[in-house]
């Protein structure tokens, strides 16, 4: 794609191989407030993929969509070629999809450590030994360690959440994530609430976890600071009210006259490609 | 949530519950007429409307205090209680020969003022500094209700008081369809449906009731509109605190003033209070009136059929645990 | 390399965990086997009767006899090397570490084990006849089912953090379970005892799967409600002829459980029970399901989005809880030989919920300190006057008055009870003594 092109959508190149998760038609409303309307949305495995637009776009609400925290009104979600629509939240972390959140969603009064240690013993198989000490279970302790090693929280992992600040929640956040083990990331504006020289280094550890398992994770990654978007992702979709109103890859979406006259604008126009 | 979506929700789920309210009192209606001739009907609804509306006087405070604070003020019977207490006080102690509507009017307005009082200085000393911690609150208010029913029961004795005279205008039994009914009964009935407008139109019409509304749906907004929240929550507290103290005093000269009477009718007013949904001043209202009707309906059947009056608890029992099984939140309750 | 998992401290297992347990069973068991062994019993007795009828003859007597002594000398000497090992900076010896850690509650154990002989040896009474040690045995039957029933509600309550104001009913389907299965259907005491605990499995398996998906606060007055049905169902004069109405019911008990006759067996059996539920709540809430019980009650919607049912955790916490509430119940049964609406009024939910609070929510000790604490306190002082401002007042008469400015005033001043406030004191003085010394 060369500078220069504008106007219309550009024709969507299918991916290689079937989406590994795409919504039809996929609907939220409110009453009469049409919060997410109609969305077709494909994911491509392995791909890093942002999703930005206005405050009010419905992008936190597409992304409880996807994972299960709420129920469609109508429209499907289809993962694998499976239609998981109305599976129950909880099965949602068994097939894969991680969802880390726009204000920080852990468990305050445990330790950092614990916190981690919850996230990987969830998809275990020892959840109901009721009675055998919590700390006989290594695994789950060792992969909370490597993980909050990896995200640079294993100084703090005896620490009560509560009493950390907020860029070391944030990566707590991540690191909840990783200790899972997801294929899928949901990444709801992980960036949120960080100072602005924080921004860059918590970016390339997000791209780094993405970048690194044997299989590269696929990221969906709802974010409002631009430069990170751009120079980050594989594609991008652009929501405005609830809708989906352009998708493609960073060029494209940058060369793209109506998502650029809709509220790009001044945000963009002091970036380069 | 906006208000505009929340009101669109509201009104399905408001429609369907407000017509299985009005079907259920049909059958009710239905199940009476069946059963007993008119004259034993008509007091069967009287005696359900007047129940109803001591339930109401109890829950009113219950909902909007909820609603608005989020606090479930288990010290609400022990304010019907005082205010019965408070009244019998003032009563009694004005000078031989003083009319005795005098003396009524004066217990009427020392105790709705009393209990009014006695709730703002609840609120602002106790409840204040727990409304981070709401289950503490909830521990703390059912201390409260022990407190005072045990210092009632220590000044005054555990055996209750005769009760007060009512203007002899009110003291009188009037014909119904071949049965007779207290006028005093019908007052309190009266009293109850005066309030409920009373309360009704405060919230819908004035400035103040906007604002408690507003401060239900979201009282942080309300807050950062720059409105005192905190003399709002005290003030609605107290007005809870009035309401059932007022209902206390009212039905005074009918049952009398005895330290467990606030807890008799907790229960039922909690049991009012969810079934209306709790944060809902109109489902209070109209639960109450379901409830009491429900129960004067079964008191009748039991007593008529099985000698005893057990169905009558039970069945306000029953139907709460039916509703809250098909409307987790109750009938009129809000899904937060 | 150290992994980072190396810089946390495991906990001591392995071989020196069951030291100090074991120490304990043999100090148990010790001195009635010797007892045994010196005591004199009728000749033409063999077997187990005469095992027993010797003990009885030496730990029958009155005041200090050499039953008594053993065990009082035992919790004496555990208490004080307890007290030693506390001296000792920790982890030097795994012996000290093994007390610093168990030592306490252990002592605890061992004084209510000889607490029957050490009132017997202040009175100058008898474990087993009528008199003061006797009288005092059943105020602390009383507080060891109370005890359990509270170790039960703060699994609910304290643990996944769920609200619950039907508790009652559990503890009443206990009683009048097992008086019911005694009385009309004639079963013998452990099917009783089994049916009983099946129901309020039952019970709790069918709260849960109908009302769980009721939130919060609903879900408490549901289950107020749900209590209060079982209230007015025990009460009600239509089923007088099973139930017995308001006034209750009795029913005949097999004589080696007859509090009594025999209410020293009644007393260990108490003691037995109230440690095994301590031990079982321990054990769960220390174990991966326990942990998730935890998570739940700080952000169960999280818990959720990890892949954790939620459902499923709150349910078995419910039906544990349940069960164990109904072995209370069945104890309460059993020692009265009877039951009454009262085992199912709101007090059997108002009154764990009061003992865990001023014990502490959330600490496995809390609860039986609270209920200790309460019901020892209203029985010893019963009879007091204490004249204030000028009016006399009654603790006994005016007890509920108390545990209502009780209520107030932890809710306000203490909410993490005593064993938590305790926690925190000891958290901040060895806090200052780390800091303090020079660092390892």
């Amino acid at each position: 794609m060369s500078e220069g092109e504008t106007g219309q959508l550009p024709l969507e190149i299918s991916p290689p191989a079937a989406p590994i998760l795409e919504t039809q038609g996929l609907s939220r409303y409110f009453g009469g407030l049409k919060a997410v309307d109609g969305v077709d949305f494909k994911l491509s495995s392995g791909d890093f993929h942002s999703i930005i637009g206005p405050n009010g776009a419905g992008k936190t609400t597409f992304l409880n969509l996807l994972s299960g925290v709420l129920k469609p009104t109508q429209g499907k979600v289809i993962f694998k070629g499976q239609d998981i629509t109305h599976l129950p939240a909880h099965r949602i972390a068994h097939l894969g999809i991680g969802r880390s959140y726009q204000i920080t969603n852990v468990f305050p009064n445990l330790t950092v450590l614990e916190n981690v240690r919850l996230a990987a013993q969830a998809l275990g198989r020892d959840n109901f030994k009721l009675l055998t000490h919590y700390q006989r279970f290594d695994v789950y302790i060792q992969r909370a360690w490597r993980v909050l090693e990896r995200v640079g929280l294993a100084g703090v992992g005896h620490s009560l959440v509560s009493s950390l600040p907020h860029g070391d929640k944030r990566r707590l956040e991540l690191a909840m994530l990783l200790a899972q083990d997801n294929e899928i990331l949901l990444l709801d504006e992980p960036t949120a609430g960080l100072a602005t020289e924080q921004v860059p280094e918590f970016m390339s550890l997000v791209k780094e976890v993405a970048a690194s398992a044997q299989n590269r994770k696929t990221v969906v990654l709802v974010e409002h600071n631009m430069s990170v978007v751009m120079s980050l992702s594989d594609r991008i979709s652009v929501m405005h009210q609830g809708r989906l109103l352009a998708e493609g890859t960073p060029a494209e979406i940058a060369a793209n006259q109506t998502v650029q006259e809709a509220y790009l604008g001044s945000l963009y126009s002091d970036l380069d490609i | 949530m906006s208000l505009q979506t929340a009101t669109v929700l509201r009104s399905n789920t408001f429609r369907s519950s407000l017509l299985f309210s009005a079907a259920f009192i049909a059958l009710l209606v239905l199940v009476n007429f069946a059963l007993f001739n008119p004259g034993q009907v008509s007091v069967v609804v009287l005696s359900g409307l007047y129940q109803g509306m001591l339930f109401f006087l109890v829950s009113a405070g219950f909902s909007i205090v909820f609603g608005l604070l989020d606090v479930l003020n288990l010290a609400q019977g022990s304010f019907f209680m005082l205010g019965a207490y408070i009244g019998f006080a003032v009563y009694g102690s004005f000078p031989e020969g003083t009319p005795v509507w005098a003396r009524f009017m004066a217990a009427i307005m020392a105790a709705t003022l009393g209990g009014g009082l006695l709730g703002a200085l609840t609120e602002s000393a106790l409840i204040r500094p727990l409304y981070a911690r709401p289950v503490f609150q909830i521990v703390l208010t059912f201390g409260l209700g022990i407190v005072f029913t045990e210092l009632v029961r220590a000044i005054y004795g555990p055996a209750g008081l005769i009760p007060i005279q009512p203007p002899a205008a009110l003291d009188t039994t009037f014909p119904i369809l071949g049965a007779r009914f207290e006028t005093y009964r019908v007052f309190i009935i009266v009293v109850g449906a005066v309030l409920m407008a009373a309360i009704l139109l405060l919230l819908q019409r004035t400035r103040i009731g906007i604002i408690i509304r507003a401060g239900v749906q979201d009282s942080e907004m309300v807050q950062a509109l720059g409105i005192n929240i905190r003399r709002i929550f005290t003030l609605v507290f107290a007005l809870g605190c009035a309401v059932a103290a007022l209902g206390g005093i009212t039905a005074a000269p009918y049952l009398g003033a005895f330290p467990s009477m606030g807890d008799q009718f907790l229960l039922s007013a909690v049991i009012v209070v969810v079934l209306g949904g709790m944060s809902s001043f109109e489902g209070t209202v109209i639960a109450s009136i379901l409830v009491g009707l429900t129960r004067a309906t079964a008191e009748q059947i039991s007593l008529q059929y099985l000698q005893t009056p057990v169905l009558a608890s039970l069945s306000i029992l029953l139907i709460m645990i039916v509703v809250l099984l098909v409307r987790p939140s109750g009938l009129f309750g809000r899904e937060n | 390399m150290q992994t980072p998992g190396a810089l946390y401290e495991q906990p001591n297992r392995a071989s020196h965990k069951g030291f100090l347990p074991g120490i304990l069973l043999a100090a148990l068991l010790a001195p009635p086997l010797i007892a045994a062994i010196r005591g004199q019993a009728p000749p033409d007795v063999s077997g187990f009767e005469h095992f027993t009828r010797s003990l009885a003859e030496v730990a029958c007597a009155d005041g200090l006899n050499l039953v008594g002594s053993l065990y009082i000398a035992e919790t004496i000497l555990l208490g004080m090397l307890t007290a030693v090992a506390f001296a000792f900076p920790p982890g030097k010896h795994p012996v000290f570490t093994a007390l610093r850690n168990q030592g306490a509650l252990l002592s605890a154990l061992l004084l209510l084990i000889a607490m029957p002989f050490v009132i017997a040896w202040g009175t100058d009474s008898s474990i087993c006849e009528r008199g003061k040690s006797f009288f005092w045995q059943s105020v602390f039957i009383e507080a060891f089912i109370l005890a359990a029933l509270a170790i039960s509600y703060n699994l609910i309550f304290g643990f996944i953090g769920v609200i619950s104001f039907g508790h009652a009913a559990f503890f009443g389907a206990g009683a009048y379970g097992v008086g019911l299965l005694i009385h009309h259907l004639e079963w013998p005491l452990g099917s009783a005892v089994l049916g009983a605990l099946l129901v309020s499995v039952a019970m709790g398996v069918f709260v849960s799967v109908i009302a769980l998906r009721i939130r919060g606060l609903y879900f408490a007055i549901f289950t107020l409600v749900f209590a209060e049905i079982f209230f007015v169902l025990a009460q009600n004069r239509i089923m007088v002829n099973i139930t017995g109405a308001e006034d209750g019911f009795t029913f005949a008990v097999p004589d080696w459980i007859n509090a009594t006759k025999n209410r020293i067996t009644f007393y260990y059996l108490g003691l037995a029970y109230l440690v095994g539920a301590f031990l079982l709540v321990r054990q769960i809430v220390n174990s991966p399901t326990g942990r998730v019980m935890h998570a739940i009650r700080d952000n169960e919607d999280r818990a959720i989005m990890l892949g954790y049912n939620t459902f499923t955790y709150k349910m078995l916490a419910i039906v544990l809880a349940g069960t164990l509430a109904c072995g209370a119940g069945i104890l309460r049964g059993l020692l009265n030989k009877g039951a009454s609406p009262s085992v199912l009024s709101i007090s059997f939910t108002m009154d764990p919920l009061l003992m865990t609070l001023i014990g502490g929510a959330g600490t496995f000790i809390g609860p039986v300190i609270g209920a200790f604490l309460l019901h020892l306190v209203e029985q010893a002082l019963r009879d007091t006057v204490i004249p204030i401002a000028g009016i006399e007042i009654n603790i006994g008469e005016r007890w509920f008055l108390i545990l209502g400015v009780i209520f107030i005033v932890i809710v306000i001043a203490f909410p993490t009870g005593i064993a938590g406030t305790l926690q925190s004191w000891w958290n901040k003085w060895t806090a200052r003594r780390n800091a303090r010394a020079p660092s390892r």
